[in-house]
Protein backbone atom coordinates (compact mmCIF):
# COMPACT_ATOMS: atom_id res chain seq x y z
CA UNK A 1 0.00 0.00 0.00
CA UNK A 2 1.08 3.52 -0.82
CA UNK A 3 2.29 5.97 1.84
CA UNK A 4 0.20 9.10 2.30
CA UNK A 5 2.59 10.63 4.78
CA UNK A 6 6.12 9.78 5.78
CA UNK A 7 8.32 11.38 8.42
CA UNK A 8 11.96 10.41 8.64
CA UNK A 9 13.97 11.28 11.72
CA UNK A 10 12.21 14.63 12.08
CA UNK A 11 13.56 16.95 14.76
CA UNK A 12 12.20 20.28 15.89
CA UNK A 13 14.01 22.70 18.17
CA UNK A 14 12.47 25.89 19.52
CA UNK A 15 14.37 28.98 20.64
CA UNK A 16 18.02 29.77 20.20
CA UNK A 17 21.23 29.93 22.25
CA UNK A 18 20.82 28.83 25.85
CA UNK A 19 17.07 28.80 25.55
CA UNK A 20 16.98 25.92 23.07
CA UNK A 21 14.34 23.25 23.63
CA UNK A 22 14.27 20.15 21.53
CA UNK A 23 10.59 19.29 21.35
CA UNK A 24 10.70 16.58 18.67
CA UNK A 25 13.66 14.29 19.08
CA UNK A 26 13.72 12.30 15.89
CA UNK A 27 10.33 11.10 14.77
CA UNK A 28 9.81 8.44 12.15
CA UNK A 29 6.32 7.51 11.04
CA UNK A 30 4.56 6.18 7.98
CA UNK A 31 0.86 6.55 7.40
CA UNK A 32 -0.63 4.42 4.62
CA UNK A 33 -3.68 4.92 2.47
CA UNK A 34 -6.86 4.15 4.40
CA UNK A 35 -5.10 4.28 7.72
CA UNK A 36 -6.42 6.17 10.75
CA UNK A 37 -3.68 6.72 13.32
CA UNK A 38 -4.20 7.97 16.86
CA UNK A 39 -1.47 9.80 18.77
CA UNK A 40 -1.72 9.80 22.55
CA UNK A 41 0.66 11.07 25.18
CA UNK A 42 1.05 13.34 28.19
CA UNK A 43 0.60 17.07 27.97
CA UNK A 44 3.67 18.88 26.74
CA UNK A 45 5.14 15.83 25.07
CA UNK A 46 5.05 17.46 21.66
CA UNK A 47 1.88 16.14 20.04
CA UNK A 48 0.65 19.47 18.69
CA UNK A 49 4.13 20.35 17.51
CA UNK A 50 4.33 17.00 15.73
CA UNK A 51 1.00 17.66 14.03
CA UNK A 52 2.09 21.16 12.99
CA UNK A 53 5.28 19.84 11.45
CA UNK A 54 3.50 16.98 9.69
CA UNK A 55 0.86 19.43 8.47
CA UNK A 56 3.31 21.92 6.94
CA UNK A 57 2.46 24.58 9.49
CA UNK A 58 5.96 24.48 10.93
CA UNK A 59 9.22 23.65 9.19
CA UNK A 60 11.25 20.89 10.86
CA UNK A 61 14.76 21.69 12.13
CA UNK A 62 16.01 18.54 10.44
CA UNK A 63 14.64 15.39 8.86
CA UNK A 64 12.49 14.63 5.86
CA UNK A 65 8.75 14.91 5.39
CA UNK A 66 6.97 13.45 2.38
CA UNK A 67 3.34 14.12 1.57
CA UNK A 68 2.32 11.74 -1.20
CA UNK A 69 5.43 11.76 -3.35
CA UNK A 70 6.44 15.30 -2.52
CA UNK A 71 9.25 16.28 -0.19
CA UNK A 72 8.03 19.34 1.70
CA UNK A 73 10.89 19.74 4.20
CA UNK A 74 12.62 22.42 2.14
CA UNK A 75 9.71 24.47 0.84
CA UNK A 76 9.11 28.18 1.61
CA UNK A 77 6.10 29.76 3.29
CA UNK A 78 4.18 30.35 0.10
CA UNK A 79 4.62 26.82 -1.22
CA UNK A 80 3.69 25.38 2.18
CA UNK A 81 0.49 27.41 2.00
CA UNK A 82 -0.33 25.74 -1.31
CA UNK A 83 0.52 22.29 0.10
CA UNK A 84 -1.83 22.84 3.02
CA UNK A 85 -4.54 24.08 0.71
CA UNK A 86 -4.29 21.12 -1.67
CA UNK A 87 -3.19 18.09 0.34
CA UNK A 88 -3.97 18.64 4.00
CA UNK A 89 -7.15 19.05 5.97
CA UNK A 90 -7.04 20.34 9.53
CA UNK A 91 -9.48 19.78 12.36
CA UNK A 92 -8.48 21.95 15.28
CA UNK A 93 -9.11 21.39 18.94
CA UNK A 94 -11.81 24.06 19.17
CA UNK A 95 -13.46 23.85 15.80
CA UNK A 96 -12.00 27.22 14.80
CA UNK A 97 -14.71 28.09 12.34
CA UNK A 98 -14.89 31.56 10.85
CA UNK A 99 -17.59 33.32 12.89
CA UNK A 100 -19.11 35.29 10.05
CA UNK A 101 -19.51 32.43 7.58
CA UNK A 102 -22.50 30.12 7.43
CA UNK A 103 -21.84 26.39 7.62
CA UNK A 104 -22.03 26.12 3.85
CA UNK A 105 -19.75 29.12 3.30
CA UNK A 106 -17.17 27.61 5.66
CA UNK A 107 -16.83 24.84 3.10
CA UNK A 108 -17.08 27.07 0.02
CA UNK A 109 -14.19 29.17 1.29
CA UNK A 110 -11.73 26.47 0.27
CA UNK A 111 -12.58 26.34 -3.44
CA UNK A 112 -12.65 30.14 -3.30
CA UNK A 113 -9.06 30.11 -2.06
CA UNK A 114 -8.16 27.71 -4.86
CA UNK A 115 -9.95 29.86 -7.48
CA UNK A 116 -12.22 26.99 -8.41
CA UNK A 117 -15.66 27.08 -9.95
CA UNK A 118 -18.47 27.62 -7.52
CA UNK A 119 -21.13 25.46 -9.16
CA UNK A 120 -19.23 22.19 -8.72
CA UNK A 121 -18.00 23.21 -5.30
CA UNK A 122 -21.55 23.82 -4.13
CA UNK A 123 -22.49 20.26 -5.07
CA UNK A 124 -19.51 18.84 -3.23
CA UNK A 125 -20.26 20.97 -0.18
CA UNK A 126 -23.90 19.92 -0.10
CA UNK A 127 -23.09 16.24 -0.38
CA UNK A 128 -20.50 16.54 2.39
CA UNK A 129 -22.98 18.33 4.63
CA UNK A 130 -25.56 15.68 3.91
CA UNK A 131 -23.17 12.86 4.86
CA UNK A 132 -22.30 14.59 8.11
CA UNK A 133 -25.94 15.30 8.88
CA UNK A 134 -25.61 19.05 8.67
CA UNK A 135 -27.77 19.88 5.68
CA UNK A 136 -30.52 21.40 7.82
CA UNK A 137 -27.94 23.69 9.41
CA UNK A 138 -26.23 24.87 6.27
CA UNK A 139 -27.35 28.50 6.55
CA UNK A 140 -26.55 28.80 10.22
CA UNK A 141 -23.63 30.66 11.74
CA UNK A 142 -21.18 28.88 14.09
CA UNK A 143 -22.63 30.70 17.11
CA UNK A 144 -25.96 29.02 16.43
CA UNK A 145 -24.50 25.51 16.37
CA UNK A 146 -23.92 23.01 19.14
CA UNK A 147 -20.36 21.94 19.93
CA UNK A 148 -20.80 18.67 18.05
CA UNK A 149 -22.25 20.39 15.03
CA UNK A 150 -19.33 22.80 15.00
CA UNK A 151 -16.86 19.97 15.16
CA UNK A 152 -18.67 18.14 12.36
CA UNK A 153 -18.60 21.32 10.30
CA UNK A 154 -14.86 21.53 10.89
CA UNK A 155 -14.52 17.94 9.67
CA UNK A 156 -16.60 18.71 6.61
CA UNK A 157 -14.39 21.72 5.94
CA UNK A 158 -11.27 19.58 6.29
CA UNK A 159 -12.62 17.23 3.60
CA UNK A 160 -13.76 20.00 1.31
CA UNK A 161 -10.53 20.41 -0.66
CA UNK A 162 -10.25 16.63 -1.06
CA UNK A 163 -6.98 16.40 0.89
CA UNK A 164 -4.74 13.35 1.01
CA UNK A 165 -4.51 13.42 4.76
CA UNK A 166 -6.51 14.82 7.67
CA UNK A 167 -4.76 16.05 10.80
CA UNK A 168 -6.94 16.45 13.86
CA UNK A 169 -5.77 17.92 17.16
CA UNK A 170 -8.03 16.76 19.99
CA UNK A 171 -11.18 17.15 17.91
CA UNK A 172 -13.34 15.77 20.70
CA UNK A 173 -11.97 17.78 23.60
CA UNK A 174 -15.02 20.03 23.85
CA UNK A 175 -17.60 17.28 23.37
CA UNK A 176 -19.27 14.73 25.62
CA UNK A 177 -18.11 11.17 24.98
CA UNK A 178 -21.17 10.16 22.95
CA UNK A 179 -20.93 13.13 20.58
CA UNK A 180 -17.15 12.83 20.54
CA UNK A 181 -17.41 9.23 19.52
CA UNK A 182 -19.78 9.95 16.64
CA UNK A 183 -17.47 12.68 15.40
CA UNK A 184 -14.50 10.31 15.43
CA UNK A 185 -16.60 7.57 13.86
CA UNK A 186 -17.38 9.96 11.02
CA UNK A 187 -13.73 10.74 10.56
CA UNK A 188 -12.88 7.04 10.43
CA UNK A 189 -15.66 6.32 7.94
CA UNK A 190 -14.58 9.11 5.64
CA UNK A 191 -10.98 7.91 5.69
CA UNK A 192 -12.05 4.43 4.58
CA UNK A 193 -14.60 5.68 2.05
CA UNK A 194 -12.25 8.07 0.30
CA UNK A 195 -9.09 6.02 0.67
CA UNK A 196 -7.29 8.84 2.40
CA UNK A 197 -5.47 8.89 5.73
CA UNK A 198 -5.82 10.65 9.07
CA UNK A 199 -3.86 11.33 12.23
CA UNK A 200 -5.72 12.26 15.37
CA UNK A 201 -4.22 13.52 18.61
CA UNK A 202 -6.45 12.59 21.52
CA UNK A 203 -6.52 12.25 25.28
CA UNK A 204 -9.62 10.14 25.20
CA UNK A 205 -8.78 6.43 25.59
CA UNK A 206 -12.34 5.47 24.59
CA UNK A 207 -11.83 6.63 21.02
CA UNK A 208 -8.83 4.42 20.38
CA UNK A 209 -10.83 1.38 19.25
CA UNK A 210 -12.05 3.39 16.25
CA UNK A 211 -8.49 3.85 15.03
CA UNK A 212 -6.38 1.39 13.08
CA UNK A 213 -3.23 2.07 15.02
CA UNK A 214 -2.21 3.91 18.15
CA UNK A 215 1.20 5.51 18.62
CA UNK A 216 2.47 6.95 21.88
CA UNK A 217 4.24 10.29 22.16
CA UNK A 218 6.57 10.60 25.11
CA UNK A 219 9.02 13.47 25.52
CA UNK A 220 9.39 14.12 21.85
CA UNK A 221 9.61 10.48 20.74
CA UNK A 222 6.99 8.28 19.10
CA UNK A 223 6.66 4.64 20.21
CA UNK A 224 4.32 1.85 19.27
CA UNK A 225 3.79 0.87 22.93
CA UNK A 226 3.50 3.02 26.02
CA UNK A 227 6.60 2.78 28.22
CA UNK A 228 4.65 2.71 31.47
CA UNK A 229 1.37 0.86 31.75
CA UNK B 1 -14.50 39.69 -1.80
CA UNK B 2 -15.87 36.40 -0.54
CA UNK B 3 -14.75 37.07 3.00
CA UNK B 4 -14.92 40.87 2.90
CA UNK B 5 -18.61 41.13 2.07
CA UNK B 6 -19.71 38.27 4.28
CA UNK B 7 -17.95 39.67 7.28
CA UNK B 8 -19.40 43.12 6.81
CA UNK B 9 -22.85 41.60 6.42
CA UNK B 10 -22.42 39.63 9.63
CA UNK B 11 -21.04 42.52 11.69
CA UNK B 12 -23.37 45.13 10.20
CA UNK B 13 -23.64 47.33 13.24
CA UNK B 14 -19.89 47.72 13.59
CA UNK B 15 -19.38 48.66 9.97
CA UNK B 16 -22.45 50.88 9.77
CA UNK B 17 -21.19 52.87 12.74
CA UNK B 18 -17.72 53.37 11.36
CA UNK B 19 -19.30 54.13 7.97
CA UNK B 20 -21.39 56.80 9.65
CA UNK B 21 -18.30 58.43 11.10
CA UNK B 22 -16.68 58.34 7.67
CA UNK B 23 -19.81 59.89 6.15
CA UNK B 24 -19.67 62.72 8.65
CA UNK B 25 -15.99 63.39 8.11
CA UNK B 26 -16.20 63.27 4.33
CA UNK B 27 -19.32 65.41 4.43
CA UNK B 28 -17.41 67.96 6.45
CA UNK B 29 -14.52 67.80 3.98
CA UNK B 30 -16.83 68.41 1.05
CA UNK B 31 -18.77 71.08 2.83
CA UNK B 32 -15.74 73.04 3.95
CA UNK B 33 -14.20 72.66 0.48
CA UNK B 34 -17.39 73.99 -1.07
CA UNK B 35 -17.34 76.85 1.37
CA UNK B 36 -13.70 77.64 0.60
CA UNK B 37 -14.42 77.58 -3.08
CA UNK B 38 -17.54 79.67 -2.59
CA UNK B 39 -15.69 82.21 -0.50
CA UNK B 40 -12.89 82.40 -3.02
CA UNK B 41 -15.35 83.08 -5.77
CA UNK B 42 -17.34 85.50 -3.64
CA UNK B 43 -14.13 87.28 -2.79
CA UNK B 44 -12.45 87.56 -6.12
CA UNK B 45 -14.36 86.08 -9.00
CA UNK B 46 -13.44 89.09 -11.14
CA UNK B 47 -9.83 87.99 -11.04
CA UNK B 48 -10.61 84.25 -11.07
CA UNK B 49 -12.66 84.47 -14.24
CA UNK B 50 -10.09 86.60 -16.05
CA UNK B 51 -8.76 84.66 -19.02
CA UNK B 52 -5.25 85.94 -18.38
CA UNK B 53 -2.07 84.12 -17.39
CA UNK B 54 -0.15 87.00 -15.86
CA UNK B 55 -0.79 90.37 -14.36
CA UNK B 56 1.75 93.16 -14.86
CA UNK B 57 2.10 95.44 -11.86
CA UNK B 58 4.15 98.38 -10.83
CA UNK B 59 7.21 97.16 -8.91
CA UNK B 60 6.52 99.32 -5.88
CA UNK B 61 3.00 97.99 -5.44
CA UNK B 62 3.93 95.17 -3.07
CA UNK B 63 2.00 92.90 -5.43
CA UNK B 64 -1.23 94.68 -4.53
CA UNK B 65 -3.50 95.39 -7.48
CA UNK B 66 -5.10 98.38 -5.82
CA UNK B 67 -1.74 99.98 -4.99
CA UNK B 68 -0.24 99.51 -8.42
CA UNK B 69 -0.03 102.23 -11.01
CA UNK B 70 1.44 101.85 -14.49
CA UNK B 71 2.83 104.84 -16.39
CA UNK B 72 2.13 105.58 -20.04
CA UNK B 73 5.74 104.81 -20.90
CA UNK B 74 5.50 101.38 -19.34
CA UNK B 75 2.29 100.70 -21.24
CA UNK B 76 3.93 101.71 -24.48
CA UNK B 77 6.89 99.46 -23.79
CA UNK B 78 4.58 96.55 -23.04
CA UNK B 79 2.64 97.13 -26.20
CA UNK B 80 5.89 97.11 -28.14
CA UNK B 81 6.90 93.75 -26.69
CA UNK B 82 3.65 91.80 -27.06
CA UNK B 83 0.83 91.57 -29.48
CA UNK B 84 -2.01 94.01 -28.89
CA UNK B 85 -4.46 91.13 -28.56
CA UNK B 86 -2.40 89.43 -25.85
CA UNK B 87 -2.67 92.26 -23.35
CA UNK B 88 -5.30 94.55 -21.97
CA UNK B 89 -4.91 97.18 -19.30
CA UNK B 90 -7.35 97.77 -16.49
CA UNK B 91 -7.94 100.07 -13.57
CA UNK B 92 -9.71 99.43 -10.32
CA UNK B 93 -10.86 101.36 -7.35
CA UNK B 94 -12.77 100.51 -4.19
CA UNK B 95 -15.65 102.85 -3.84
CA UNK B 96 -19.25 103.20 -2.79
CA UNK B 97 -22.18 103.55 -5.13
CA UNK B 98 -25.41 105.33 -4.36
CA UNK B 99 -28.58 104.96 -6.34
CA UNK B 100 -29.73 108.37 -7.42
CA UNK B 101 -32.32 109.63 -4.99
CA UNK B 102 -31.82 106.79 -2.51
CA UNK B 103 -29.91 107.15 0.71
CA UNK B 104 -28.48 103.63 0.84
CA UNK B 105 -24.83 103.26 -0.15
CA UNK B 106 -23.34 100.07 -1.55
CA UNK B 107 -19.69 99.15 -1.19
CA UNK B 108 -18.35 98.07 -4.52
CA UNK B 109 -15.31 97.98 -6.72
CA UNK B 110 -15.03 99.89 -9.95
CA UNK B 111 -13.20 98.09 -12.75
CA UNK B 112 -12.14 99.99 -15.84
CA UNK B 113 -11.59 97.76 -18.85
CA UNK B 114 -11.27 97.98 -22.59
CA UNK B 115 -14.73 96.82 -23.75
CA UNK B 116 -13.08 95.01 -26.66
CA UNK B 117 -10.32 93.47 -24.53
CA UNK B 118 -10.37 89.87 -23.34
CA UNK B 119 -11.23 90.66 -19.74
CA UNK B 120 -14.37 92.65 -20.52
CA UNK B 121 -17.28 90.69 -19.03
CA UNK B 122 -20.13 89.53 -21.28
CA UNK B 123 -23.57 90.68 -20.23
CA UNK B 124 -25.80 88.15 -18.52
CA UNK B 125 -28.72 90.54 -18.76
CA UNK B 126 -29.15 93.82 -20.61
CA UNK B 127 -26.28 95.18 -22.68
CA UNK B 128 -22.56 94.82 -22.36
CA UNK B 129 -20.14 97.75 -22.27
CA UNK B 130 -19.44 99.70 -25.43
CA UNK B 131 -16.26 101.56 -26.16
CA UNK B 132 -17.42 105.00 -27.09
CA UNK B 133 -20.44 105.42 -24.89
CA UNK B 134 -19.61 107.41 -21.87
CA UNK B 135 -20.86 107.00 -18.32
CA UNK B 136 -22.33 103.56 -18.80
CA UNK B 137 -21.69 100.70 -16.45
CA UNK B 138 -22.50 97.00 -16.01
CA UNK B 139 -22.77 95.48 -12.52
CA UNK B 140 -22.63 92.05 -10.94
CA UNK B 141 -25.88 90.07 -10.83
CA UNK B 142 -25.87 90.07 -7.03
CA UNK B 143 -26.76 93.76 -7.24
CA UNK B 144 -30.09 92.84 -8.74
CA UNK B 145 -31.04 91.15 -5.48
CA UNK B 146 -30.20 94.38 -3.72
CA UNK B 147 -32.74 96.27 -5.72
CA UNK B 148 -30.71 97.60 -8.61
CA UNK B 149 -32.42 97.50 -12.01
CA UNK B 150 -31.25 98.21 -15.53
CA UNK B 151 -31.62 101.91 -16.28
CA UNK B 152 -30.75 103.02 -12.75
CA UNK B 153 -28.60 106.10 -12.41
CA UNK B 154 -25.78 105.54 -9.96
CA UNK B 155 -23.61 108.09 -8.26
CA UNK B 156 -19.99 107.10 -7.70
CA UNK B 157 -18.83 108.58 -4.41
CA UNK B 158 -15.25 109.74 -4.93
CA UNK B 159 -15.72 111.57 -8.21
CA UNK B 160 -19.42 112.28 -8.03
CA UNK B 161 -19.90 110.93 -11.56
CA UNK B 162 -23.34 109.60 -12.38
CA UNK B 163 -23.27 106.29 -14.26
CA UNK B 164 -26.10 104.57 -16.09
CA UNK B 165 -26.57 100.88 -15.35
CA UNK B 166 -27.03 99.18 -18.74
CA UNK B 167 -26.59 95.50 -17.89
CA UNK B 168 -25.71 92.78 -15.42
CA UNK B 169 -22.69 90.48 -15.47
CA UNK B 170 -22.07 87.11 -13.89
CA UNK B 171 -19.50 86.25 -11.20
CA UNK B 172 -17.88 89.62 -10.85
CA UNK B 173 -16.67 90.41 -7.39
CA UNK B 174 -13.55 91.74 -5.78
CA UNK B 175 -12.67 91.66 -2.08
CA UNK B 176 -16.21 90.46 -1.30
CA UNK B 177 -17.82 93.43 -2.99
CA UNK B 178 -19.75 93.50 -6.28
CA UNK B 179 -17.90 94.92 -9.25
CA UNK B 180 -19.10 97.65 -11.59
CA UNK B 181 -17.33 97.71 -14.93
CA UNK B 182 -16.85 100.90 -16.91
CA UNK B 183 -14.94 101.50 -20.09
CA UNK B 184 -11.45 102.96 -19.95
CA UNK B 185 -12.77 106.07 -21.66
CA UNK B 186 -15.40 106.62 -19.00
CA UNK B 187 -12.77 105.97 -16.35
CA UNK B 188 -10.55 108.67 -17.81
CA UNK B 189 -13.39 111.12 -18.05
CA UNK B 190 -14.38 110.41 -14.46
CA UNK B 191 -10.94 111.46 -13.33
CA UNK B 192 -10.47 114.36 -15.74
CA UNK B 193 -7.92 112.35 -17.72
CA UNK B 194 -5.57 112.18 -14.78
CA UNK B 195 -6.12 108.63 -13.57
CA UNK B 196 -3.78 106.03 -15.02
CA UNK B 197 -4.43 102.27 -15.11
CA UNK B 198 -3.43 99.91 -12.30
CA UNK B 199 -2.31 96.88 -14.18
CA UNK B 200 -2.20 94.92 -17.41
CA UNK B 201 -3.65 91.47 -17.91
CA UNK B 202 -1.40 89.39 -20.12
CA UNK B 203 -1.65 86.16 -22.04
CA UNK B 204 1.83 84.70 -22.23
CA UNK B 205 3.90 81.66 -21.32
CA UNK B 206 6.37 81.91 -18.44
CA UNK B 207 9.32 82.35 -20.80
CA UNK B 208 7.83 85.36 -22.43
CA UNK B 209 6.61 86.79 -19.14
CA UNK B 210 10.12 86.67 -17.70
CA UNK B 211 11.53 88.31 -20.77
CA UNK B 212 9.03 91.16 -20.61
CA UNK B 213 9.63 91.67 -16.91
CA UNK B 214 13.33 92.09 -17.63
CA UNK B 215 12.92 94.51 -20.49
CA UNK B 216 10.36 96.92 -19.09
CA UNK B 217 11.71 98.95 -16.24
CA UNK B 218 9.81 99.20 -12.98
CA UNK B 219 7.25 96.43 -13.59
CA UNK B 220 6.62 93.18 -11.87
CA UNK B 221 5.01 90.13 -13.42
CA UNK B 222 2.84 87.96 -11.17
CA UNK B 223 0.76 84.96 -12.09
CA UNK B 224 -3.01 85.15 -11.84
CA UNK B 225 -2.90 82.93 -8.76
CA UNK B 226 -0.50 85.27 -7.00
CA UNK B 227 -2.71 88.16 -7.93
CA UNK B 228 -5.59 86.35 -6.23
CA UNK B 229 -3.53 85.77 -3.12
CA UNK B 230 -2.67 89.44 -2.93
CA UNK B 231 -6.30 90.48 -2.62
CA UNK B 232 -6.85 91.63 0.97
CA UNK B 233 -8.15 88.73 3.09
CA UNK B 234 -8.03 86.14 0.33
CA UNK B 235 -4.98 84.23 1.53
CA UNK B 236 -6.09 84.25 5.15
CA UNK B 237 -9.58 82.97 4.38
CA UNK B 238 -8.41 80.22 2.09
CA UNK B 239 -5.51 79.33 4.37
CA UNK B 240 -7.61 78.70 7.45
CA UNK B 241 -10.19 76.68 5.53
CA UNK B 242 -7.50 74.65 3.83
CA UNK B 243 -6.00 73.93 7.22
CA UNK B 244 -9.33 72.57 8.41
CA UNK B 245 -9.64 70.38 5.34
CA UNK B 246 -6.13 69.04 5.79
CA UNK B 247 -6.87 68.17 9.42
CA UNK B 248 -10.09 66.43 8.42
CA UNK B 249 -8.14 64.23 6.02
CA UNK B 250 -5.65 63.38 8.76
CA UNK B 251 -8.51 62.58 11.15
CA UNK B 252 -10.14 60.36 8.54
CA UNK B 253 -6.91 58.45 8.06
CA UNK B 254 -6.51 57.98 11.81
CA UNK B 255 -10.08 56.91 12.44
CA UNK B 256 -9.90 54.31 9.70
CA UNK B 257 -6.50 53.01 10.66
CA UNK B 258 -7.36 52.70 14.36
CA UNK B 259 -10.64 50.99 13.56
CA UNK B 260 -9.11 48.44 11.24
CA UNK B 261 -6.10 48.00 13.50
CA UNK B 262 -8.31 47.06 16.44
CA UNK B 263 -10.50 44.82 14.30
CA UNK B 264 -7.46 43.06 12.89
CA UNK B 265 -6.05 42.54 16.39
CA UNK B 266 -9.32 40.90 17.37
CA UNK B 267 -9.10 38.61 14.39
CA UNK B 268 -5.52 37.39 14.78
CA UNK B 269 -6.67 33.91 15.68
CA UNK B 270 -9.10 33.83 12.78
CA UNK B 271 -6.48 34.94 10.30
CA UNK B 272 -4.24 32.21 11.74
CA UNK B 273 -6.90 29.62 10.98
CA UNK B 274 -7.37 30.99 7.50
CA UNK B 275 -3.66 30.80 6.84
CA UNK B 276 -3.54 27.29 8.30
CA UNK B 277 -6.14 26.07 5.84
CA UNK B 278 -4.14 27.61 3.03
CA UNK B 279 -5.11 31.27 2.55
CA UNK B 280 -2.23 33.40 1.32
CA UNK B 281 -1.27 36.66 3.02
CA UNK B 282 -2.04 38.45 -0.23
CA UNK B 283 -5.58 37.12 -0.28
CA UNK B 284 -6.22 38.17 3.30
CA UNK B 285 -4.68 41.62 2.82
CA UNK B 286 -6.89 42.12 -0.19
CA UNK B 287 -9.88 41.22 1.96
CA UNK B 288 -9.01 44.00 4.39
CA UNK B 289 -8.34 46.39 1.53
CA UNK B 290 -11.69 45.61 -0.10
CA UNK B 291 -13.41 46.38 3.16
CA UNK B 292 -11.61 49.69 3.51
CA UNK B 293 -12.40 50.65 -0.07
CA UNK B 294 -15.99 49.49 0.17
CA UNK B 295 -16.52 51.43 3.36
CA UNK B 296 -14.88 54.56 1.95
CA UNK B 297 -16.71 54.48 -1.36
CA UNK B 298 -20.11 53.93 0.20
CA UNK B 299 -19.46 56.70 2.74
CA UNK B 300 -18.32 59.00 -0.03
CA UNK B 301 -21.41 58.39 -2.15
CA UNK B 302 -23.67 59.03 0.83
CA UNK B 303 -21.82 62.17 1.82
CA UNK B 304 -21.76 63.52 -1.73
CA UNK B 305 -25.52 63.10 -1.94
CA UNK B 306 -25.84 64.68 1.47
CA UNK B 307 -23.66 67.62 0.51
CA UNK B 308 -25.61 68.33 -2.65
CA UNK B 309 -28.89 68.10 -0.77
CA UNK B 310 -27.66 70.46 1.92
CA UNK B 311 -26.26 72.88 -0.66
CA UNK B 312 -29.72 73.14 -2.20
CA UNK B 313 -31.09 74.15 1.17
CA UNK B 314 -28.52 76.83 1.84
CA UNK B 315 -29.62 80.46 1.50
CA UNK B 316 -28.47 82.02 -1.77
CA UNK B 317 -26.42 84.63 0.05
CA UNK B 318 -24.19 81.92 1.55
CA UNK B 319 -21.10 81.55 -0.59
CA UNK B 320 -21.00 77.86 -1.47
CA UNK B 321 -19.64 76.37 -4.67
CA UNK B 322 -19.31 72.68 -5.38
CA UNK B 323 -18.38 71.45 -8.80
CA UNK B 324 -17.52 68.07 -10.24
CA UNK B 325 -13.71 68.51 -10.30
CA UNK B 326 -13.74 69.57 -6.66
CA UNK B 327 -15.87 66.61 -5.57
CA UNK B 328 -13.80 64.22 -7.68
CA UNK B 329 -10.57 65.61 -6.27
CA UNK B 330 -11.75 65.32 -2.68
CA UNK B 331 -13.00 61.77 -3.31
CA UNK B 332 -9.74 60.58 -4.80
CA UNK B 333 -7.81 62.15 -1.95
CA UNK B 334 -10.16 60.55 0.55
CA UNK B 335 -9.69 57.12 -1.00
CA UNK B 336 -5.93 57.54 -0.98
CA UNK B 337 -5.93 58.63 2.62
CA UNK B 338 -8.04 55.67 3.69
CA UNK B 339 -5.80 53.20 1.89
CA UNK B 340 -2.81 54.76 3.63
CA UNK B 341 -4.70 54.44 6.90
CA UNK B 342 -5.17 50.72 6.36
CA UNK B 343 -1.47 50.01 5.83
CA UNK B 344 -0.79 49.13 9.48
CA UNK B 345 -3.55 46.56 9.39
CA UNK B 346 -2.23 45.08 6.18
CA UNK B 347 1.18 44.75 7.81
CA UNK B 348 -0.47 43.03 10.78
CA UNK B 349 -2.24 40.57 8.55
CA UNK B 350 0.94 39.65 6.73
CA UNK B 351 2.79 39.17 10.02
CA UNK B 352 0.26 36.71 11.51
CA UNK B 353 1.50 33.13 11.61
CA UNK B 354 -0.57 30.14 10.60
CA UNK B 355 0.65 28.27 13.66
CA UNK B 356 -1.56 30.50 15.84
CA UNK B 357 -4.37 28.21 14.85
CA UNK B 358 -3.21 24.92 16.26
CA UNK B 359 -2.57 23.51 19.73
CA UNK B 360 -1.38 26.13 22.21
CA UNK B 361 -2.99 29.16 20.73
CA UNK B 362 -6.52 27.85 20.65
N1 LIG C 1 6.94 28.15 19.69
C1 LIG C 1 7.46 27.50 20.75
N2 LIG C 1 8.55 28.01 21.35
C2 LIG C 1 9.10 27.37 22.41
N3 LIG C 1 8.61 26.24 22.92
C3 LIG C 1 7.52 25.68 22.36
C4 LIG C 1 6.88 26.29 21.25
N4 LIG C 1 5.83 25.52 20.90
C5 LIG C 1 5.80 24.50 21.75
N5 LIG C 1 6.80 24.58 22.64
C6 LIG C 1 7.10 23.62 23.73
O1 LIG C 1 7.09 22.34 23.18
C7 LIG C 1 6.55 21.41 24.11
C8 LIG C 1 5.49 20.58 23.42
O2 LIG C 1 4.39 21.40 23.09
P1 LIG C 1 3.11 20.82 22.39
O3 LIG C 1 2.14 21.92 22.22
O4 LIG C 1 3.52 20.11 21.16
O5 LIG C 1 2.58 19.78 23.46
P2 LIG C 1 1.33 18.81 23.42
O6 LIG C 1 1.84 17.44 23.46
O7 LIG C 1 0.45 19.19 22.29
O8 LIG C 1 0.61 19.16 24.78
P3 LIG C 1 -0.96 19.19 25.12
O9 LIG C 1 -1.39 17.80 25.25
O10 LIG C 1 -1.03 19.93 26.41
O11 LIG C 1 -1.62 19.93 24.02
C9 LIG C 1 6.02 22.23 25.28
O12 LIG C 1 6.92 22.09 26.36
C10 LIG C 1 6.01 23.65 24.76
O13 LIG C 1 6.35 24.52 25.81
MG1 LIG D 1 -1.53 20.17 22.07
Amino acid sequence: MENKLMLQDVKKTFGDGDQQVEVLKGITLEVKTGEFVAVVGPSGSGKSTFLSVAGALLSPTSGRIMIGNQDISTLGTKELNQIRLKYIGFVFQSANLIPYLTVRDQLLLLPELEHQKHKEAEKIADSLLERLGLLHRKNHYPEQLSGGERQRTAIARAWMNDPEIILADEPTASLDSERGRSVVQMLADEVKLREKAAIMVTHDQRMLDLCDRVVYMEDGRLMSHPSVL
Amino acid sequence: MFLALREMKHAKMRYVLIGLIMVLISFLVLFVSGLAKGLASDNASSIQTMTADYVVLDKQSDQRLNRSELTNEQLKELLRLTHKKQMTEFGLQMTTIQKNGASKKTDSTLFAVDPKGFIAPPAAEGQSLKGADKNETVGDLSLKEEGFVIGDRLKEETTGTVLKLVGFTKNQSFSHSPVFHVSLKTWEAMHDGKQSVNAVALKADSEKAKQIEKQVSGVEMISKNDALKSIPGFKEEQGSLLMMIAFLFVIAAFVLSVFFYVITLQKVNQFGVLKAIGAQSGYLSRTVLYQVLFLTIVSLVVSILLTFTVSQLLPASMPFLLNVPLVAGCSVLFLTVSVIGSLISLYQVIKIDAIEAIGRAS
